[in-house]
């Protein structure tokens, strides 16, 4: 079995593990790394030079650059007879209406980002096998990165790879899918987000792609790590997420923080402090980093404010919806040993209040 | 491999397409026929350069083909509005794997195609479009070609920079460039791909070494004496050292030697002979495409026997030769299966000649095949008699020698008839051709060669038995015993038929010089008429 996905959970290292199999594989090898976010690519190729410089054959890439660069590009006049792509629009959205060419290049040409993953899968079929043959004579391996931040087409490109004869191997935590490459795009829901566990089993049950599910957390505290997974409803299937954090300190899991504490337990703490948007958390002047912000970021402690469904959830026990369970979970598991949550009625939780007299009490 | 070459509006091509031969091509045509452009647009499209620097650099009006350039100027001036003059240059190659970097669809091929190839797009560029404009109002033969871009991609739609590892070129041509290090790029070229990435690193590593040696020995002590100087601004000391920037590197001073002799004091053609045999050495950086111009030039005819056996036996199957050349030799000796003939916007190949003609040609390779494949028309003759005899015939009735009608006259000199009719057949040339009947009836002799003939365009002129076996006998029978000896001057004596059959070429001569004229064999005469047409 040429093809594997690691389900891993946050802070086990993902990135890392990318890096370390380029450093592991034969020198001859032409792999290619990819990954959706610009930060993470940094990263991969910061590393890569640090643990595997020697291996000449490794390229970092943006997921759009490779659709540009090995779909898009080389391909185009199989839809579009004649035509070129002349460059990236990334923000841009076609009109609604638009049809034909003008649905996938603006004026000048440029691809449309949103609509690129829909492109890149039409051409291969159109391009009769030559754009597949291509990719597998220049790649022996394509590893991706952050593989739950892709949607729609982009998954039916990945259908397509895992027939490919270039062995494909992806790291994905699929409780943080928080990004989407076209957040308009209705096509493939069952795929987007959270979905996309789904469509991993299904290929699984057909032999076409391995699941190794990693579930050590060498980041978060127990406590962080257990109510981490209560965060989803079980019918997910997550696999309990095990940590391998040891360390103690006088202030360890989860708790909730009522609004008047706030300001003396952020100076007491100082914990980053994080919010959904930049229209929650305004009853703070606090400094904030959005939870989509803080993905693949570590802290010592954290403290949250809740968006009115994850406080619902937290008094309650409501299942939050796959988007909102995401970022939410990207949000705690950020932490390595504390998660403040800002919440004055806690309703039928059992989490702990921070209790300000206490804690001086130890000083 | 490269499958199908494109030429659009460079130079004499206005809009060529060449269906190269998978090993050799020896390029032939006649002169100002395109040969050395075509191979200068393969190698630019290649490289991306042209001896040795960028086309940008080297970009010049007179690359546009000038039909093209003046339907612009004319279309311009009568105020349509039609874009400017380009250029393109396209390679597609084989589809194989290790090639597929290159692959794309982004090529002129109609339907949409994908393979691997390579486009240099030379045309007017949009930044500069007021300037096109304003330089358009009063048009010129001479293109503004400082608004021109140059773009060399490959079909994948990548812009390529330096010429991609797959595509290591060779190219060896006569005009020698000689350069301050004695070796021109294209040898340079030839030898870095020589050397594997160990070899080079050995070389540069020693090289370096060698250089800090000197810093330390001999220039050691003039540093000692200069320290004391204080000539620069802030009164440091002064030191002398070897350059070791790369603009110094090996590269630039080491170059090869024949029995001592540095490669650029050697002979010219013991120069392209050295490069032949690098650029084709088995090697793992080895030319896959090797471009060798004229390679009958500046050698002996021994020097080119063993050259051309040295090109026959490195030829592997990974690598595809042009070869253009006005040699007879070269093109029997080659194969002239591999023959790529230029004509206008078109080449003819002759992929369909039986190999056993190949080999037939190869064995006589002092035969004059290229005046068979370069002529317009061409008339075969048995021998020189027949030659000289049918060109009389030929003048007496028009007035003019055949040569001045776009016709060749050609003597098979022991040429079998078929070869040459089977040449010209694959050629689609037209044909001409007298023979001796020899006492068989003509019907007979037509038929093993008649799959080669064309009624109107490839004839067989056979004269009748009855007449006579030869030209000679023929000759008596038509102009009569009693004319005959008084234009060849024999006294009655002398027995006429033996003497013609003894004396051919003189007979021939004293007809030729003759001014009276002979009355024509009915069969040669005939053919005369044919060939004229």
């Amino acid at each position: 079995m040429a093809n594997h996905l690691t389900l891993a959970v946050a802070g086990s290292r993902k990135t890392q593990s990318i890096v370390e199999h380029c450093a592991s594989v034969s020198r001859e090898r032409r792999v290619l790394v990819l990954t959706y976010t610009q930060a993470n690519q940094e990263e991969l190729i910061s590393r890569l030079k640090q643990y595997a410089g020697d291996h000449h054959h490794v390229e970092v890439m943006g997921w759009f650059t490779f659709l540009l660069r090995h779909f898009a590009r080389p391909f185009l006049p199989f839809k579009f007879a004649g035509k070129r792509v002349l460059g990236f629009n990334f923000d841009g959205r076609p009109h609604r209406m638009s049809t034909g060419i003008g649905r996938f290049l603006d004026s000048n040409g440029a691809a449309y980002g949103c609509e690129l993953g829909r492109l890149a899968h039409e051409l291969v079929a159109r391009s009769k096998g030559a754009l597949l043959k291509r990719l597998e004579c220049i790649y022996d391996e394509i590893l991706i990165d952050e593989v739950q931040d892709l949607s729609a087409h982009d998954w039916e490109i990945i259908d397509v790879l895992l027939d490919s004869s270039v062995d494909i191997r992806m790291v994905g935590d699929i409780r943080q899918s928080v990004l989407a490459t076209n957040p308009r795009s209705s096509k493939n829901a069952k795929y987007s987000y959270a979905g996309s566990v789904k469509w991993a089993r299904e290929r699984q049950a057909k032999g076409r792609l391995e699941i190794v599910e990693s579930v050590t957390t060498s980041r978060c505290h127990p406590v962080v790590a257990k109510f981490s997974d209560s965060i989803f409803d079980p019918s997910w299937k997550f696999p309990e997420t095990q940590s391998e954090n040891r360390t103690v300190t006088d202030h360890d899991g989860v708790f909730l923080v009522s609004t008047k504490h706030v300001t003396e337990y952020v100076r007491h703490f100082q914990p980053q402090c994080l919010r959904h948007s930049v229209n929650s958390g305004k009853a703070f002047d606090l400094d904030y980093f959005n939870f989509k912000v803080s993905k693949g970021m570590t802290y010592e402690r954290v403290l949250i404010v809740p968006t009115a469904p994850i406080a619902k959830f937290i008094a309650s026990g409501a299942y939050l919806e796959a988007n909102s369970a995401s970022s939410f979970y990207v949000a705690v598991t950020r932490a390595e040993q504390s998660v403040g949550i800002v919440l004055d009625k806690a309703g039928s939780s059992s989490l702990p209040f921070w209790n300000p007299t206490a804690a001086k009490q130890e000083v | 491999m490269i499958r199908k070459i494109k030429v659009q509006g460079y130079r004499i091509h206005k809009n060529l397409s060449v269906e190269p031969n998978r090993k050799f091509n020896l390029i032939v045509g006649a002169n100002e026929s395109g040969k050395s452009t075509l191979m200068e647009a393969v190698a630019l499209a290649l490289t991306g350069r042209i001896n040795g620097r960028s086309v940008s650099e080297e970009l010049n009006p007179h690359w546009f083909n000038t039909a093209v350039v003046e339907e612009f100027i004319k279309k311009r001036v009568s105020g349509v509005p039609v874009s400017f003059p380009e250029i393109l240059i396209e390679l597609y190659f084989e589809d194989v794997p290790e090639l597929q970097i290159l692959c794309g669809a982004v090529n002129t091929h109609v339907p949409t195609t994908a393979c691997p190839g390579v486009s240099m797009r030379i045309s007017a560029n949009p930044d500069y479009a007021a300037e096109l404009e304003e330089w358009a109002k009063a048009p010129t033969s001479l293109l503004p070609v400082e608004y021109y871009r140059c773009e060399w991609r490959s079909f994948a739609d990548k812009e390529l920079t330096t010429r991609p590892k797959v595509l290591a070129t060779a190219v060896i041509n006569s005009h020698t460039v000689r350069t301050s290090s004695g070796i021109d790029y294209h040898m340079r070229q030839i030898l870095g791909d020589q050397l594997e990435p160990a070899e080079r690193a050995q070389i540069s590593l020693e090289y370096r070494r060698v250089k800090a040696s000197l810093s330390n020995t001999a220039l050691n002590a003039v540093n000692t004496r200069m320290s004391s100087v204080h000539a620069t601004l802030h009164n440091r000391p002064i030191a002398l050292a070897m350059d070791q920037s790369a603009r110094t590197s090996w590269e630039g001073v080491v170059t090869p030697h024949v029995d001592d002799v540095p490669f650029s004091m050697s002979g010219q053609g013991q120069q392209s002979a050295i490069k032949i045999s690098l650029a084709m050495n088995r090697h793992a950086g080895r030319a896959k495409f090797v471009m060798v111009e004229e390679p009958e030039n500046h050698l002996t005819h021994t020097s080119l026997v063993t050259l051309l056996s040295r090109i026959e036996s490195l030829a592997g199957e990974q690598q595809q030769l042009f070869i253009t050349t006005h040699s007879s030799f070269v093109l029997n000796r080659l194969g002239l299966d591999a023959l790529l003939l230029m004509g206008h916007d078109v080449t003819a190949k002759l992929s369909t000649l039986d190999p056993e003609t190949v080999n037939y040609f190869k064995k006589l390779p002092g035969y004059d095949t290229l005046r068979i494949v370069l002529a317009n028309k061409i008339v075969l003759v048995e021998g020189p008699s027949d030659e000289i005899v049918f060109e009389r015939i030929f003048h007496d009735r028009y007035g003019k020698r055949p040569m001045a009608c776009g016709i060749d006259v050609l003597s098979m000199r022991g040429l079998s008839l078929a070869r040459g009719l089977e040449l010209c057949a694959a050629l689609g040339k037209p044909i001409t051709a007298l023979r001796d009947n020899d006492g068989i009836d003509p019907d007979e002799l037509r038929g093993p060669v008649d799959k080669w003939l064309k009624k109107g365009v490839r004839e067989l002129f056979i004269g009748e038995v009855t007449h006579g076996e030869t030209l000679e006998p023929q000759l008596i029978h038509h102009t009569g015993e009693v004319l005959l000896r008084d234009i060849l001057g024999i006294a009655d004596h002398a027995d006429l038929l033996k003497w013609m059959t003894r004396e051919k070429t003189e007979a021939a001569l004293r007809i030729s010089a003759s001014e009276k004229k002979i009355v024509p064999p009915a069969c040669m005469l005939e053919a005369v008429k044919f060939a004229h047409g």
